[in-house]
């Protein structure tokens, strides 16, 4: 969990620094920030699997319904994030990806918050 | 993709426009999921409060759905931005007045807070954006920004 935790905290902070670099240097989403978007999808997915799985071994979260709506909104929202970018072809494309990964990183602090047991 | 054939300019690329449309529908998404789960858990816990919340998402979804349908020369969303920043601003002092009223946060308790207060700043770079379309809209060759 902790590895997994690790891996999204850099992708999303590795997407959010090319998605300003992008938007600095006036350049609509390839397919680099597009795949640095679609691995955090990626992350988050297998983030919210593992912890769905530690929550069925027992021992489950305090407030269930407030951490799968953490992890439904993460997973959303940078869906909603790569699609902007795949259709907003310029560097505001990029810059939605930024936001979403910076958002990320957030959301990913108050999971540990909500549930310190399912990172142990 | 179809290019550019008969497609209204806002079809080609918004610009900015589409950085507050995820912001908005961001900020839609998590303030309906959390006013939804306050109310259908324990609404007489704070019913001011979460009749707030309940609010701000609302409002939330019609910025976001204006600014999609009509675009950031639309009135409505112009209005609409109007609303929510009087609604940030009665909230966020009503909490700092009178805190009784308020036992649990909302989205826009003290003007944001718990959210960086970012409700705050965005309807106001939302509007400020707005008004600078609008007097950009008589150029022909406006690029989108």
């Amino acid at each position: 969990m902790t590895v997994l935790s690790i891996a999204v905290t850099l992708i999303g902070g590795l997407t959010a620094l090319a998605g300003l670099y992008y938007a600095l240097r006036d350049l609509s989403a390839d397919l680099v920030l597009l795949g640095l978007c679609a691995l955090l999808v990626l992350g988050w997915m297998a983030l919210g699997i593992a912890l769905g799985v530690e929550d069925l071994a027992g021992g489950g979260p305090p407030d269930r319904v407030t951490l799968y709506g953490y992890l439904a909104t993460a997973l959303a929202m940078c869906l909603g994030g790569g699609w902007a970018g795949v259709f907003e072809r310029s560097r505001w494309g990029s810059v939605v990806i930024a936001v979403v990964a910076l958002v990320s990183l957030v959301l990913l602090m108050r999971l540990h918050q909500i549930w310190p047991g399912g990172f142990a | 993709m179809s290019g550019a054939h008969g497609r209204p300019a806002v079809e080609r690329g918004r610009g900015f426009e589409i950085v507050l449309i995820a912001v908005y529908a961001l900020f839609a998404l998590s303030a309906t999921a959390r006013s939804v789960t306050q109310i259908l858990r324990d609404l007489m816990a704070a019913p001011v409060a979460y009749s707030l919340s309940l609010l701000a998402a609302v409002t939330y979804i019609a910025v976001a759905l204006a600014l999609i349908r009509h675009g950031r020369r639309s009135s409505l969303a112009r209005a609409l931005c109007l609303v929510e920043l009087a609604g940030v601003l009665v909230v966020g002092t009503l909490t700092v007045l009178d805190p009784q009223l308020f036992p649990d946060a909302t989205v826009w308790s003290v003007y944001g807070q718990g959210y960086g207060y970012v409700p705050l700043l965005l309807p106001l770079v939302a509007l400020a954006y707005m008004a600078l379309a609008g007097r950009r809209a008589e150029r022909p060759e406006e690029r989108a920004r």
